[in-house]
């Protein structure tokens, strides 16, 4: 697994530092719009406040594959979501559902 | 996966790919190919959509952005229909995928794929189009007159069009008729899609194999099935009820049922037999 080579051995994974991951990986993608100075919160959503494309979204989820491995399914995980909830999917949704996927791993 | 160039040649073109495997390295039954539509579409509305299921289902799913959307390359010109089948061609042999694939397209990316079956018909296990037209006359004058309304409504008057969709049809849909209006702005799409070689009823004849054809009840698309059933009377021809033409968008799981049923039997499913009302049996 990669996780085991990244992460210290902690028995939980906090959302706070999965939020300072997935907000690097964020700003990666913003950057490429000139866009490198925006605050991400746990509130920030994908297209209102961030203004990303869906297509925006496969390159963070292959952001979150090379970083966490496979369990992290972000593909998946939106897939179950209505139209109307990934239009409003905020980065915290997303940070609970990766804290969710780690710790499920580690049981 | 990433970036892929489809030939070494100056006429090669850079496009974004990407491939989800049957999870736990099993081994995959059939590869399938899912083309997305015009201007506001790309990659993502498989991605986020039936693409993972098919995957689980145990089906190698290859997902790429036409040239000029999504990450892949935007050239200035070279947008005939002719160019996009090439690019299909030009990418399953670089990935060299040499077995017969399912091609799944929703609306122009189903013309991508129908068009390929009738060059590949060796090439190709089945057809699935979600809201889509083989390019016939009807369909090159359909897709003519829509060209004609977009760059006259919305990239003439951009701003006050956007202002407009944007009261009217919320930031979101503002935001993807922008990106519409850049691409028809900056490429030839608009004049090379319209002025595309169409296939002769005899082409569309000549296509053997399984073909699936998925309409929202509801859409304009649905009142036009018959002259695909009419030329291909093996069609399976099925219509969503409560469904417009954003049928993969709005009803996933509908259309993942389908396109399982449809892929998932070998030599795929046998035609059925179309009710005067369009239902599949």
């Amino acid at each position: 697994m990669t996780i085991s080579g990244q992460t210290p051995a902690v028995s939980v994974v906090d959302a706070r530092t999965v939020l300072a991951d997935i907000a690097r990986m964020l700003r990666a993608v913003l950057d490429e719009y000139g866009l490198d100075d925006i605050e991400i919160t746990m509130e920030t959503r994908f297209t209102e406040d961030l203004e990303l494309e869906s297509i925006d979204l496969v390159t963070l989820a292959g952001s979150l594959e090379a970083h966490y491995g496979r369990q992290v399914n972000f593909a998946a995980f939106v897939a179950d979501l209505e139209l109307d909830e990934i239009i409003g999917l905020t980065v915290g949704r997303l940070v609970e559902h990766v804290v969710r996927c780690l710790n499920a791993e580690r049981n | 996966m990433a970036m892929i160039r489809t030939t070494d040649g100056p006429e090669g073109i850079r496009l974004h790919v990407q491939r989800l495997a049957p999870p736990d390295g099993r081994p995959p039954t059939t590869t399938a190919v899912l083309l997305h539509g015009l201007l506001t579409d790309s990659l993502a509305s498989y991605y986020f959509t039936v693409a993972p299921a098919l995957a689980a289902a145990g089906t190698d799913v290859v997902m790429y952005d036409h040239r000029g959307h999504g990450r892949s390359e935007r050239p200035y010109s070279s947008y005939a229909l002719a160019d996009f089948v090439t690019d299909l061609e030009r990418l399953l042999d670089r990935l060299e995928i040499t077995s017969p694939v399912h091609l799944v397209g929703n609306c122009f990316g189903g013309t991508v794929a129908f068009e390929y079956a009738v060059r590949h018909p060796e090439r190709v296990a089945g057809v699935c189009l979600i809201e889509s037209n083989p390019a016939t006359e009807s369909w090159a004058k359909d897709i003519a007159d829509i060209f004609r309304r977009l760059v006259g409504e919305l990239v003439e008057h951009e701003a006050e069009a956007l202002a407009w969709v944007s009261a009217h049809e919320g930031d979101h849909t503002a935001r993807l008729a922008r990106s519409a209006a850049r691409l028809v702005r900056t490429t030839s799409i608009a004049r090379d899609i319209p002025a595309s070689r169409v296939l002769s009823e005899e082409q569309v004849r000549s296509v053997r194999c399984p073909v699936l054809a998925v309409y929202g009840r509801e859409s304009e698309l649905a009142g036009q099935a018959w002259r695909l059933a009419s030329l291909l009377p093996g069609t399976r021809s099925v219509f969503l009820p409560g469904q417009g033409h954003s049928v993969l968008a709005e009803a996933p799981g509908l259309v993942l049922g389908l396109l399982l049923s449809s892929i998932g039997e070998p030599g795929g499913t046998p035609p059925v037999p179309v009710a005067a009302d369009g239902d599949a049996r």
